[in-house]
């Protein structure tokens, strides 16, 4: 009898924590999405890969490098190996992770517009407005720009 | 099927499928998944901005130079006035301390607050003429600028924005030990309106009250910063008080060329002409160049080299211990003038910036 009860125990204690564990990373998946900041300028697409979020830009307002007049590259990336690498596609959110509350933090992000990389961390104000702080050393010296969150609106022909 | 094909169709298919989904779709279609969008607003800064200082520390020195002082009291602005004395002045320089902290930072509004110090040191030979004793002061303790201000950026909407900067300096030959009455407290302002025409151009107009030249003025002002299309030439203008030509020689090298108009008005504490408090009315134009080097991270070197031409270097008296305002028309009367020469200066410093 004490043996079952033991047995009921563990089990219950095991479905209570993987109930917890799926909450929080169904909490956490709220960040997963096509997102667009302030500056209207680019979408960026944030996925999960391996348990951390990763936002990559997968649209430009102007594709096109005014001067170059050839799609536009991470041309302000301080390494010059990656000066070439096209801005499409490019992952300006990297590793966050998610510490509940509605918040992702731990992550950085990168201006293209300077090639600067700051601290980074996400505040969900709502299921579709982000506050994303990208700050130095600490949130203090920093900046908050408000995303919104975009959804296919037209259906493929 | 062998396990091999299941384990394709399980973990490896369902990623391919995936890439592929992504390539087919068109971002043009999305919408905002509520009814509208977050807000546009004019930002702050342009492409190829020089860095903003968030902490600055640097030493200021001008090279020797000679300056000629009147023998008597009381000069019409304007008035010629014959040199009595002349002395050499072997050293001036000292620290400057700047810190720009934000206070409140988002797409829709900027508010920063900040304080400064700023300590000129002077080595005189000789001091004389209705000058002796001020110069003799000067030897013995120093000129300082102590300031607290703030400065509110408030975007209108996508390419109009207003600027609001206040400030607040306590000038003159204090010590931390010996304080003088917080009565004469300077108080400065600027207000400015403008547009943001496109990521590389900003320019605002408005007026502020100053003491840049020295004595207390109202004069309208114009911001003007552009960005070449190559992102290398542009311009940084505040004028009268600044502007600079610049070239980015590449992402961690800025190369500044053009003037700034420096100025204060220090309280001298223990000295005084007829009873009445005086007030050193200092400003300076420096014409220079300007180097800036990222060294690590955020953390940048400042360095300039240049000419310091004097402007004003005249006392005035305080009646009855009251601030007063002459500007460009009035006719109070200085109560002694004096010339500085030119000299060579250099200043170096480092800076927490943001890009």
């Amino acid at each position: 009898m004490k043996k079952n009860k033991s047995i009921v125990f563990v089990l219950a204690s095991l479905f209570m924590l993987t109930s917890m564990v799926g909450d929080t990373t169904e909490e956490g998946d709220k960040l997963i999405g096509v997102w667009e900041p302030s500056n209207k300028k680019v979408k960026v697409k944030i996925d999960k890969i391996s348990g951390k979020y990763y936002g990559k830009i997968v649209w430009l307002r102007e594709p096109i490098d005014p001067v170059t007049g050839k799609p536009k590259t991470d041309k302000n990336n301080p390494d010059e190996s990656l000066k070439d690498v096209p801005l499409k596609g490019f992952r300006m959110l990297k590793d966050f992770v998610y510490a509940g509350d509605g918040e992702w933090n731990d992550g950085t992000i990168y201006d293209p517009q300077n090639g600067s990389t700051y601290s980074c961390v996400i505040k969900l104000k709502d299921d579709n407005t982000l506050d994303i702080r990208g700050y130095i050393g600490v949130k203090t010296f920093g900046r908050t720009d408000v995303w919104k969150r975009l959804v296919m609106k037209k259906k493929k022909k | 099927m062998n396990l091999k094909h299941w384990l394709f169709i399980f973990t490896l298919a369902p990623l391919a499928l995936l890439g592929q989904e992504e390539d087919e779709i068109n971002y043009d279609d999305f919408g905002y998944a509520d009814d509208d969008g977050a807000k546009t607003f004019a930002s702050p800064k342009i492409n190829g901005l020089s860095p903003n200082r968030f902490i600055n520390v640097a030493w200021d020195v001008q090279s020797r130079y000679k300056a000629e002082f009147s023998d008597r009291t009381g000069f019409a602005e304007g008035e010629d006035w014959d040199v009595n004395e002349s002395a050499n002045i072997n050293y001036t320089g000292g620290l400057r301390l700047n810190a720009n902290i934000p206070v409140v930072s988002r797409n829709n509004i900027v508010w920063q607050m900040g304080a400064n110090y700023t300590n000129t040191t002077f080595s005189v030979d000789e001091p004389a003429g209705a000058f002796e004793p001020i110069l003799t002061e000067l030897n013995s303790k120093s000129l300082s600028t102590g300031g607290l201000f703030t400065t509110v950026f408030k975007p209108l909407n996508e390419k109009q924005f207003l600027i609001f900067q206040g400030q607040s300096d306590y000038n003159g030959n204090y010590t931390f030990s010996d304080f003088h009455s917080f009565g004469l407290t300077k108080y400065s302002a600027a207000v400015l309106w403008g547009k943001r025409p496109h990521d590389r151009l900003q320019w605002a107009i408005g007026a502020s009250r100053t003491y840049r030249a020295g004595e207390l003025n109202y004069v309208p002002i114009v911001l003007y910063n552009w960005t070449g299309k190559k992102e290398k030439w542009g311009t940084e203008i505040l004028f009268p008080a600044k502007a600079h030509g610049k070239y980015w020689v590449n992402k961690n090298n800025l190369l500044m060329f053009g003037y700034e108009l420096e100025g204060a008005s220090y309280h001298l504490s223990g000295l005084s002409f007829n009873g009445n408090s005086l007030e050193l009315r200092r400003a300076e134009i420096r014409p220079r160049i300007e180097w800036n080097k990222k060294l690590v991270g955020f953390f940048w070197l400042n360095a300039q080299l240049g000419s310091r031409l004097n402007y004003s270097f005249n006392l005035d008296e305080l009646r009855d211990g009251k601030e007063f305002f002459r500007g460009f028309f009035g006719d109070q009367e200085f109560a002694a003038m004096s010339r500085l020469g030119t000299s060579i200066y250099g200043l170096i410093g480092i800076s927490f910036v943001s890009l």
